[in-house]
Protein backbone atom coordinates (compact mmCIF):
# COMPACT_ATOMS: atom_id res chain seq x y z
CA UNK A 1 0.00 0.00 0.00
CA UNK A 2 0.79 3.57 -1.12
CA UNK A 3 1.24 5.77 1.94
CA UNK A 4 -1.45 8.50 2.29
CA UNK A 5 -0.88 12.06 2.35
CA UNK A 6 -1.75 14.12 4.52
CA UNK A 7 -1.53 18.07 4.37
CA UNK A 8 -1.89 19.43 8.12
CA UNK A 9 -1.79 21.95 9.87
CA UNK A 10 -0.87 20.75 13.78
CA UNK A 11 -2.73 23.47 15.79
CA UNK A 12 -6.29 22.53 13.36
CA UNK A 13 -8.00 20.52 15.30
CA UNK A 14 -9.89 18.60 12.40
CA UNK A 15 -6.07 17.99 11.49
CA UNK A 16 -5.40 16.33 14.19
CA UNK A 17 -8.64 13.79 14.02
CA UNK A 18 -8.02 12.59 10.93
CA UNK A 19 -4.22 12.24 11.69
CA UNK A 20 -5.08 10.22 15.58
CA UNK A 21 -7.69 8.29 13.51
CA UNK A 22 -4.57 7.48 11.06
CA UNK A 23 -2.92 6.37 14.53
CA UNK A 24 -5.76 4.30 15.49
CA UNK A 25 -5.75 2.02 12.39
CA UNK A 26 -1.46 2.03 12.38
CA UNK A 27 -1.47 3.50 8.92
CA UNK A 28 1.38 5.05 7.33
CA UNK A 29 0.92 8.47 6.38
CA UNK A 30 3.45 11.26 5.07
CA UNK A 31 2.92 14.13 6.77
CA UNK A 32 2.78 17.27 4.53
CA UNK A 33 2.38 20.61 6.38
CA UNK A 34 0.43 23.60 4.87
CA UNK A 35 1.01 26.71 7.22
CA UNK A 36 -2.15 28.42 7.17
CA UNK A 37 -0.92 31.14 8.64
CA UNK A 38 1.71 31.85 5.70
CA UNK A 39 -1.29 31.19 3.20
CA UNK A 40 0.03 27.71 1.85
CA UNK A 41 -3.52 26.42 1.34
CA UNK A 42 -3.89 29.01 -1.58
CA UNK A 43 -0.48 27.70 -3.38
CA UNK A 44 -1.55 26.95 -6.96
CA UNK A 45 -0.46 22.84 -6.23
CA UNK A 46 -3.01 22.79 -3.38
CA UNK A 47 -5.76 24.42 -4.78
CA UNK A 48 -6.21 21.91 -7.49
CA UNK A 49 -6.15 19.03 -5.05
CA UNK A 50 -8.75 21.09 -2.65
CA UNK A 51 -10.37 23.79 -4.27
CA UNK A 52 -12.11 24.57 -1.17
CA UNK A 53 -8.46 24.72 0.48
CA UNK A 54 -8.98 24.01 3.70
CA UNK A 55 -7.18 21.26 5.92
CA UNK A 56 -7.03 17.95 6.52
CA UNK A 57 -7.18 17.11 3.60
CA UNK A 58 -5.93 13.70 2.01
CA UNK A 59 -4.39 12.14 -1.43
CA UNK A 60 -5.24 8.16 -1.04
CA UNK A 61 -3.92 6.88 -4.78
CA UNK A 62 -4.78 9.60 -6.57
CA UNK A 63 -7.95 10.19 -4.55
CA UNK A 64 -8.54 13.67 -3.06
CA UNK A 65 -10.66 14.11 -0.37
CA UNK A 66 -11.03 16.93 2.43
CA UNK A 67 -13.24 17.45 5.40
CA UNK A 68 -11.54 15.62 8.44
CA UNK A 69 -15.32 13.89 9.43
CA UNK A 70 -15.40 12.64 5.56
CA UNK A 71 -12.06 11.44 5.66
CA UNK A 72 -11.90 9.62 9.27
CA UNK A 73 -14.79 7.70 8.02
CA UNK A 74 -13.21 6.75 4.72
CA UNK A 75 -9.83 5.10 6.27
CA UNK A 76 -12.31 3.34 8.95
CA UNK A 77 -14.19 2.27 5.87
CA UNK A 78 -11.54 1.38 3.89
CA UNK A 79 -8.24 0.33 6.14
CA UNK A 80 -10.34 -0.62 9.55
CA UNK A 81 -13.91 -1.96 9.02
CA UNK A 82 -13.60 -4.28 11.76
CA UNK A 83 -12.15 -1.58 14.17
CA UNK A 84 -15.17 -0.83 15.89
CA UNK A 85 -13.98 2.70 15.43
CA UNK A 86 -17.15 3.69 12.68
CA UNK A 87 -19.23 0.67 13.88
CA UNK A 88 -21.17 -1.74 11.10
CA UNK A 89 -24.09 -1.62 13.32
CA UNK A 90 -26.64 0.68 11.55
CA UNK A 91 -28.18 2.55 14.56
CA UNK A 92 -24.51 2.61 16.39
CA UNK A 93 -23.11 4.07 13.36
CA UNK A 94 -25.68 6.19 13.07
CA UNK A 95 -25.01 7.82 16.19
CA UNK A 96 -21.42 8.05 15.46
CA UNK A 97 -22.67 10.45 12.68
CA UNK A 98 -24.91 12.54 14.53
CA UNK A 99 -22.02 13.10 17.22
CA UNK A 100 -19.76 13.83 14.33
CA UNK A 101 -21.73 16.37 13.23
CA UNK A 102 -22.49 18.05 16.90
CA UNK A 103 -18.70 17.92 16.27
CA UNK A 104 -18.43 19.74 13.11
CA UNK A 105 -21.16 22.74 13.60
CA UNK A 106 -21.45 23.02 17.32
CA UNK A 107 -18.39 22.28 19.74
CA UNK A 108 -15.75 23.22 16.46
CA UNK A 109 -17.76 26.05 14.99
CA UNK A 110 -18.12 27.63 18.24
CA UNK A 111 -14.57 27.02 19.84
CA UNK A 112 -13.77 28.40 16.60
CA UNK A 113 -15.60 31.82 17.02
CA UNK A 114 -14.02 32.41 20.13
CA UNK A 115 -10.22 32.06 19.85
CA UNK A 116 -10.03 32.49 15.90
CA UNK A 117 -10.22 36.09 15.75
CA UNK A 118 -7.41 35.94 18.41
CA UNK A 119 -4.87 34.25 16.09
CA UNK A 120 -5.48 36.66 13.63
CA UNK A 121 -5.13 39.79 15.85
CA UNK A 122 -8.66 41.26 14.87
CA UNK A 123 -10.22 40.59 18.70
CA UNK A 124 -9.10 41.94 21.94
CA UNK A 125 -12.03 40.95 24.45
CA UNK A 126 -14.30 38.24 24.85
CA UNK A 127 -17.65 38.19 23.94
CA UNK A 128 -19.82 36.98 26.86
CA UNK A 129 -22.34 35.65 24.05
CA UNK A 130 -19.87 33.50 22.28
CA UNK A 131 -18.18 32.98 25.55
CA UNK A 132 -21.55 31.26 26.52
CA UNK A 133 -21.83 29.04 23.13
CA UNK A 134 -18.71 27.48 24.03
CA UNK A 135 -20.39 26.98 27.83
CA UNK A 136 -23.53 25.44 26.43
CA UNK A 137 -21.94 23.16 23.64
CA UNK A 138 -19.96 21.43 26.36
CA UNK A 139 -22.81 21.22 28.71
CA UNK A 140 -24.30 19.46 25.83
CA UNK A 141 -21.10 16.81 25.56
CA UNK A 142 -21.57 16.09 29.50
CA UNK A 143 -25.35 15.27 28.67
CA UNK A 144 -24.41 12.79 26.31
CA UNK A 145 -21.72 11.09 28.28
CA UNK A 146 -24.04 10.90 31.46
CA UNK A 147 -23.75 7.31 32.41
CA UNK A 148 -21.34 6.31 29.59
CA UNK A 149 -17.80 5.22 29.44
CA UNK A 150 -17.68 6.58 25.78
CA UNK A 151 -19.66 8.96 23.28
CA UNK A 152 -21.71 5.92 21.12
CA UNK A 153 -21.87 1.82 22.54
CA UNK A 154 -19.54 0.59 24.69
CA UNK A 155 -15.92 1.23 22.83
CA UNK A 156 -14.15 4.03 21.72
CA UNK A 157 -15.44 5.55 18.29
CA UNK A 158 -14.05 8.17 16.14
CA UNK A 159 -17.24 10.45 17.79
CA UNK A 160 -14.74 10.30 20.82
CA UNK A 161 -11.88 11.69 18.97
CA UNK A 162 -13.44 14.00 16.66
CA UNK A 163 -14.94 15.63 19.84
CA UNK A 164 -11.81 15.36 21.97
CA UNK A 165 -9.67 16.75 19.43
CA UNK A 166 -12.02 19.93 19.04
CA UNK A 167 -12.14 20.09 22.58
CA UNK A 168 -8.65 20.34 23.53
CA UNK A 169 -8.69 23.60 21.66
CA UNK A 170 -10.82 24.98 24.46
CA UNK A 171 -9.01 23.44 27.49
CA UNK A 172 -5.72 25.14 26.06
CA UNK A 173 -7.04 28.63 26.13
CA UNK A 174 -7.96 28.19 29.48
CA UNK A 175 -11.53 26.26 30.03
CA UNK A 176 -12.02 24.15 32.96
CA UNK A 177 -13.32 21.31 32.47
CA UNK A 178 -13.71 19.71 35.74
CA UNK A 179 -16.67 21.84 35.68
CA UNK A 180 -18.48 19.35 33.92
CA UNK A 181 -17.77 15.95 35.67
CA UNK A 182 -18.74 13.30 32.89
CA UNK A 183 -16.42 15.12 30.20
CA UNK A 184 -13.49 15.52 32.35
CA UNK A 185 -13.37 11.78 33.20
CA UNK A 186 -14.11 10.88 29.15
CA UNK A 187 -11.25 13.09 28.65
CA UNK A 188 -8.87 11.09 30.77
CA UNK A 189 -10.11 8.03 29.33
CA UNK A 190 -9.25 9.47 25.81
CA UNK A 191 -5.72 10.67 26.81
CA UNK A 192 -5.23 7.10 27.48
CA UNK A 193 -6.67 5.06 24.96
CA UNK A 194 -6.31 7.16 21.38
CA UNK A 195 -3.09 5.98 20.03
CA UNK A 196 -1.26 9.45 18.52
CA UNK A 197 -2.39 11.74 21.56
CA UNK A 198 0.73 13.12 22.55
CA UNK A 199 1.41 13.91 19.10
CA UNK A 200 -2.23 16.01 19.03
CA UNK A 201 -1.00 17.56 22.29
CA UNK A 202 2.10 19.34 20.41
CA UNK A 203 -0.53 20.69 18.23
CA UNK A 204 -2.99 22.28 20.79
CA UNK A 205 0.08 23.64 22.45
CA UNK A 206 0.71 25.53 19.41
CA UNK A 207 -2.81 26.21 18.97
CA UNK A 208 -2.82 27.97 22.40
CA UNK A 209 0.59 29.78 21.81
CA UNK A 210 -1.50 31.59 18.80
CA UNK A 211 -4.26 32.78 20.93
CA UNK A 212 -2.01 33.42 23.85
CA UNK A 213 0.43 35.95 21.28
CA UNK A 214 -2.61 37.59 20.72
CA UNK A 215 -4.08 37.62 24.29
CA UNK A 216 -1.58 36.38 27.23
CA UNK A 217 -4.50 35.72 29.39
CA UNK A 218 -6.61 33.14 29.39
CA UNK A 219 -9.91 32.96 27.80
CA UNK A 220 -11.57 31.64 31.01
CA UNK A 221 -10.00 32.79 33.64
CA UNK B 1 -43.80 -0.05 12.13
CA UNK B 2 -43.91 3.84 11.03
CA UNK B 3 -41.05 6.01 11.72
CA UNK B 4 -41.89 9.20 13.59
CA UNK B 5 -40.80 12.41 12.17
CA UNK B 6 -40.75 15.79 14.36
CA UNK B 7 -40.11 18.87 11.92
CA UNK B 8 -41.09 22.34 10.52
CA UNK B 9 -41.71 22.70 7.06
CA UNK B 10 -39.64 25.81 7.10
CA UNK B 11 -36.60 24.48 8.35
CA UNK B 12 -34.18 23.70 5.90
CA UNK B 13 -32.13 20.08 7.47
CA UNK B 14 -36.11 19.23 7.98
CA UNK B 15 -36.36 19.50 4.32
CA UNK B 16 -33.84 17.49 3.39
CA UNK B 17 -34.33 14.55 5.41
CA UNK B 18 -38.48 14.61 3.89
CA UNK B 19 -36.41 14.77 0.42
CA UNK B 20 -34.30 11.15 0.86
CA UNK B 21 -37.42 9.87 2.72
CA UNK B 22 -39.40 10.58 -0.45
CA UNK B 23 -36.71 9.25 -2.84
CA UNK B 24 -36.81 6.07 -0.51
CA UNK B 25 -40.52 5.90 -0.25
CA UNK B 26 -40.57 5.51 3.47
CA UNK B 27 -43.34 7.11 5.18
CA UNK B 28 -42.74 9.25 7.88
CA UNK B 29 -45.25 10.41 10.60
CA UNK B 30 -44.92 14.17 10.59
CA UNK B 31 -44.86 15.56 13.67
CA UNK B 32 -44.82 19.53 13.64
CA UNK B 33 -42.96 20.73 16.42
CA UNK B 34 -43.28 24.54 16.62
CA UNK B 35 -40.12 26.00 17.96
CA UNK B 36 -41.79 29.60 18.34
CA UNK B 37 -44.59 28.08 21.18
CA UNK B 38 -41.28 26.03 22.52
CA UNK B 39 -42.63 22.33 21.25
CA UNK B 40 -38.50 21.36 21.19
CA UNK B 41 -38.48 22.15 25.04
CA UNK B 42 -40.78 20.00 26.59
CA UNK B 43 -39.20 17.02 28.92
CA UNK B 44 -40.93 14.95 26.73
CA UNK B 45 -39.05 16.18 23.39
CA UNK B 46 -35.89 16.49 25.84
CA UNK B 47 -35.79 12.98 26.51
CA UNK B 48 -35.77 12.02 23.29
CA UNK B 49 -33.11 14.88 22.19
CA UNK B 50 -31.60 16.73 24.94
CA UNK B 51 -30.23 19.13 22.05
CA UNK B 52 -33.51 19.95 21.24
CA UNK B 53 -33.27 20.31 17.44
CA UNK B 54 -35.31 19.65 14.73
CA UNK B 55 -35.28 17.26 12.72
CA UNK B 56 -35.52 14.69 15.12
CA UNK B 57 -36.49 10.71 13.84
CA UNK B 58 -38.38 8.14 16.31
CA UNK B 59 -37.83 4.68 14.76
CA UNK B 60 -39.63 2.26 17.58
CA UNK B 61 -37.75 3.41 20.17
CA UNK B 62 -34.22 4.59 18.48
CA UNK B 63 -34.15 8.19 18.54
CA UNK B 64 -31.96 10.32 16.37
CA UNK B 65 -30.87 13.88 14.99
CA UNK B 66 -28.99 15.54 12.77
CA UNK B 67 -30.52 16.01 9.55
CA UNK B 68 -27.45 14.75 7.36
CA UNK B 69 -27.33 11.28 10.08
CA UNK B 70 -30.99 11.05 9.43
CA UNK B 71 -30.87 10.50 5.80
CA UNK B 72 -27.51 8.32 5.48
CA UNK B 73 -29.50 6.25 8.02
CA UNK B 74 -32.54 5.99 5.78
CA UNK B 75 -30.75 5.49 3.13
CA UNK B 76 -29.15 2.45 4.68
CA UNK B 77 -32.15 0.98 6.09
CA UNK B 78 -34.37 1.13 3.65
CA UNK B 79 -32.41 1.67 -0.16
CA UNK B 80 -33.68 -1.10 -2.07
CA UNK B 81 -29.82 -0.16 -4.00
CA UNK B 82 -27.02 2.06 -2.78
CA UNK B 83 -27.69 4.80 -5.56
CA UNK B 84 -28.86 7.39 -3.37
CA UNK B 85 -25.69 6.29 -0.69
CA UNK B 86 -23.45 4.39 -2.34
CA UNK B 87 -20.92 1.57 -0.64
CA UNK B 88 -17.78 1.74 -2.35
CA UNK B 89 -15.72 3.80 -0.15
CA UNK B 90 -14.58 6.89 -1.98
CA UNK B 91 -18.25 7.47 -3.76
CA UNK B 92 -19.53 7.42 -0.54
CA UNK B 93 -16.66 9.62 1.01
CA UNK B 94 -17.12 12.20 -1.44
CA UNK B 95 -21.09 12.40 -0.53
CA UNK B 96 -19.56 12.66 3.19
CA UNK B 97 -17.72 15.04 1.84
CA UNK B 98 -20.52 17.16 0.16
CA UNK B 99 -22.96 16.63 3.71
CA UNK B 100 -20.30 18.39 5.64
CA UNK B 101 -19.76 21.13 3.29
CA UNK B 102 -23.36 21.70 3.22
CA UNK B 103 -23.42 21.90 6.85
CA UNK B 104 -20.89 23.53 7.67
CA UNK B 105 -19.79 25.75 5.29
CA UNK B 106 -22.85 26.43 2.47
CA UNK B 107 -25.72 26.88 5.15
CA UNK B 108 -23.55 28.14 7.80
CA UNK B 109 -22.50 31.08 5.96
CA UNK B 110 -26.12 31.25 4.53
CA UNK B 111 -27.70 31.30 8.09
CA UNK B 112 -25.25 34.21 9.39
CA UNK B 113 -26.25 36.65 6.52
CA UNK B 114 -30.06 36.07 6.63
CA UNK B 115 -31.15 34.71 10.49
CA UNK B 116 -29.30 38.42 11.90
CA UNK B 117 -31.47 39.86 9.38
CA UNK B 118 -34.38 37.76 10.26
CA UNK B 119 -34.38 37.65 14.19
CA UNK B 120 -31.71 40.79 15.20
CA UNK B 121 -33.02 43.35 13.06
CA UNK B 122 -29.70 43.31 11.25
CA UNK B 123 -28.56 45.11 8.02
CA UNK B 124 -27.44 42.79 5.33
CA UNK B 125 -24.00 42.61 5.31
CA UNK B 126 -21.89 42.75 2.80
CA UNK B 127 -18.75 40.70 3.78
CA UNK B 128 -20.80 38.27 5.07
CA UNK B 129 -22.55 37.90 1.49
CA UNK B 130 -19.08 37.59 0.02
CA UNK B 131 -18.56 34.57 1.72
CA UNK B 132 -21.79 32.97 0.80
CA UNK B 133 -20.77 33.64 -2.40
CA UNK B 134 -17.30 32.08 -2.35
CA UNK B 135 -19.19 28.80 -0.60
CA UNK B 136 -21.03 28.99 -3.82
CA UNK B 137 -18.76 29.09 -6.09
CA UNK B 138 -17.10 26.00 -4.66
CA UNK B 139 -20.35 24.31 -5.45
CA UNK B 140 -20.57 25.70 -8.66
CA UNK B 141 -17.09 24.28 -9.32
CA UNK B 142 -18.21 20.97 -8.08
CA UNK B 143 -21.17 20.94 -9.82
CA UNK B 144 -19.25 21.49 -12.83
CA UNK B 145 -17.60 18.09 -12.87
CA UNK B 146 -20.42 16.13 -12.14
CA UNK B 147 -24.20 16.05 -13.60
CA UNK B 148 -25.38 15.78 -9.43
CA UNK B 149 -23.26 16.88 -6.59
CA UNK B 150 -21.24 13.65 -5.75
CA UNK B 151 -20.79 12.07 -8.80
CA UNK B 152 -23.24 10.95 -11.85
CA UNK B 153 -26.03 9.92 -9.60
CA UNK B 154 -28.31 11.68 -7.32
CA UNK B 155 -27.50 11.21 -3.72
CA UNK B 156 -28.58 12.19 -0.22
CA UNK B 157 -26.21 15.03 -0.56
CA UNK B 158 -27.95 16.84 -3.48
CA UNK B 159 -31.35 16.17 -1.11
CA UNK B 160 -29.52 18.26 1.21
CA UNK B 161 -27.78 20.80 -0.85
CA UNK B 162 -31.06 21.60 -2.47
CA UNK B 163 -32.84 22.14 0.76
CA UNK B 164 -30.35 24.96 1.40
CA UNK B 165 -30.45 26.31 -1.86
CA UNK B 166 -34.14 26.40 -2.22
CA UNK B 167 -33.88 28.49 0.88
CA UNK B 168 -31.24 30.86 -0.46
CA UNK B 169 -33.88 31.33 -3.11
CA UNK B 170 -36.80 31.60 -1.64
CA UNK B 171 -35.24 34.92 0.47
CA UNK B 172 -34.04 36.30 -2.47
CA UNK B 173 -30.53 35.49 -2.92
CA UNK B 174 -29.08 36.01 -6.67
CA UNK B 175 -27.59 32.34 -7.67
CA UNK B 176 -27.52 33.66 -11.03
CA UNK B 177 -24.05 34.50 -11.42
CA UNK B 178 -23.75 30.75 -10.88
CA UNK B 179 -24.59 28.81 -14.20
CA UNK B 180 -23.92 25.36 -13.18
CA UNK B 181 -26.25 25.48 -9.60
CA UNK B 182 -28.19 27.01 -11.86
CA UNK B 183 -28.65 24.01 -13.96
CA UNK B 184 -28.45 21.79 -10.99
CA UNK B 185 -31.24 23.12 -9.22
CA UNK B 186 -33.61 22.81 -12.53
CA UNK B 187 -32.11 19.31 -12.37
CA UNK B 188 -33.56 18.71 -9.03
CA UNK B 189 -36.76 20.34 -9.24
CA UNK B 190 -37.71 18.24 -12.05
CA UNK B 191 -36.16 14.61 -10.74
CA UNK B 192 -36.32 14.94 -7.09
CA UNK B 193 -39.63 12.57 -6.11
CA UNK B 194 -42.29 14.45 -3.93
CA UNK B 195 -39.67 17.49 -4.62
CA UNK B 196 -43.24 19.96 -4.32
CA UNK B 197 -44.38 18.53 -0.59
CA UNK B 198 -41.24 17.92 0.96
CA UNK B 199 -39.34 20.75 -0.30
CA UNK B 200 -40.78 23.42 -2.40
CA UNK B 201 -43.76 24.41 -0.11
CA UNK B 202 -41.88 24.94 3.37
CA UNK B 203 -39.18 26.81 1.28
CA UNK B 204 -41.55 29.12 0.00
CA UNK B 205 -43.05 29.76 3.67
CA UNK B 206 -39.43 30.23 4.49
CA UNK B 207 -39.06 32.51 2.35
CA UNK B 208 -42.71 34.32 2.93
CA UNK B 209 -41.98 34.66 6.58
CA UNK B 210 -38.44 36.21 5.63
CA UNK B 211 -39.87 39.11 3.71
CA UNK B 212 -42.75 39.89 5.95
CA UNK B 213 -40.16 40.40 9.27
CA UNK B 214 -37.17 41.81 7.22
CA UNK B 215 -39.40 44.30 5.02
CA UNK B 216 -42.11 45.55 7.56
N1 LIG C 1 -15.30 20.97 8.70
C1 LIG C 1 -13.93 21.01 8.24
C2 LIG C 1 -13.24 22.22 8.81
C3 LIG C 1 -11.92 22.46 8.18
C4 LIG C 1 -11.37 23.81 8.50
O1 LIG C 1 -12.10 24.74 8.84
N2 LIG C 1 -10.06 23.94 8.38
C5 LIG C 1 -9.43 25.19 8.65
C6 LIG C 1 -8.37 25.02 9.70
S1 LIG C 1 -9.03 24.45 11.23
C7 LIG C 1 -8.79 25.68 7.36
O2 LIG C 1 -8.30 24.89 6.57
N3 LIG C 1 -8.77 27.00 7.14
C8 LIG C 1 -8.12 27.58 6.02
C9 LIG C 1 -9.02 27.90 4.88
O3 LIG C 1 -10.18 27.45 4.87
O4 LIG C 1 -8.57 28.60 3.95
C10 LIG C 1 -13.21 19.75 8.67
O5 LIG C 1 -13.66 19.13 9.62
O6 LIG C 1 -12.23 19.37 8.02
N1 LIG D 1 -27.28 20.60 12.10
C1 LIG D 1 -28.66 20.41 12.50
C2 LIG D 1 -29.34 21.73 12.62
C3 LIG D 1 -30.67 21.61 13.27
C4 LIG D 1 -31.22 22.94 13.71
O1 LIG D 1 -30.47 23.86 14.02
N2 LIG D 1 -32.54 23.04 13.72
C5 LIG D 1 -33.17 24.26 14.17
C6 LIG D 1 -34.35 24.57 13.31
S1 LIG D 1 -33.91 24.79 11.62
C7 LIG D 1 -33.66 24.05 15.61
O2 LIG D 1 -34.09 22.97 15.93
N3 LIG D 1 -33.58 25.07 16.46
C8 LIG D 1 -34.08 25.02 17.80
C9 LIG D 1 -33.05 24.74 18.84
O3 LIG D 1 -31.90 24.44 18.48
O4 LIG D 1 -33.38 24.85 20.01
C10 LIG D 1 -29.36 19.51 11.50
O5 LIG D 1 -28.97 19.50 10.35
O6 LIG D 1 -30.28 18.80 11.90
Amino acid sequence: MASIVLYHFPPSAPCRFALMTARMLGLNVNIKLVNLLKKEQYEPEFLKINPQHSVPTITDDGFHLWESHAISTYLVGKYGRESGLYPLDLKLRASVDQQLYFDAVVLFQRIRALCVPFIYGTASSVPDDVKKGVVDAIDILDTSLSNKTWLVGDKITLADIANVATLCNAEVVGYDLSKHRNVADWFDRCKTTIKGFDENLKGVAEFGALVRANHPAPLFP
Amino acid sequence: MPVDFYMMPGSAPCRGVALTAKALGVPLVEHQTDLMKGEHMTPAYLKMNPQHTIPTINDNGFSLWESRAIQQYLADKYGKNDDLYPKDAAKRAVVHQRLYFDMGTLYLRFGEIYYPMMFGGAPKDAEKVKKFDEALGFLDGFLSESKWAAGDKLTIADHSLVASISTADAVGHDLSKFPNIVRWYADCKKTMVGYEEANAAGAKGFGDWFNSVVKA
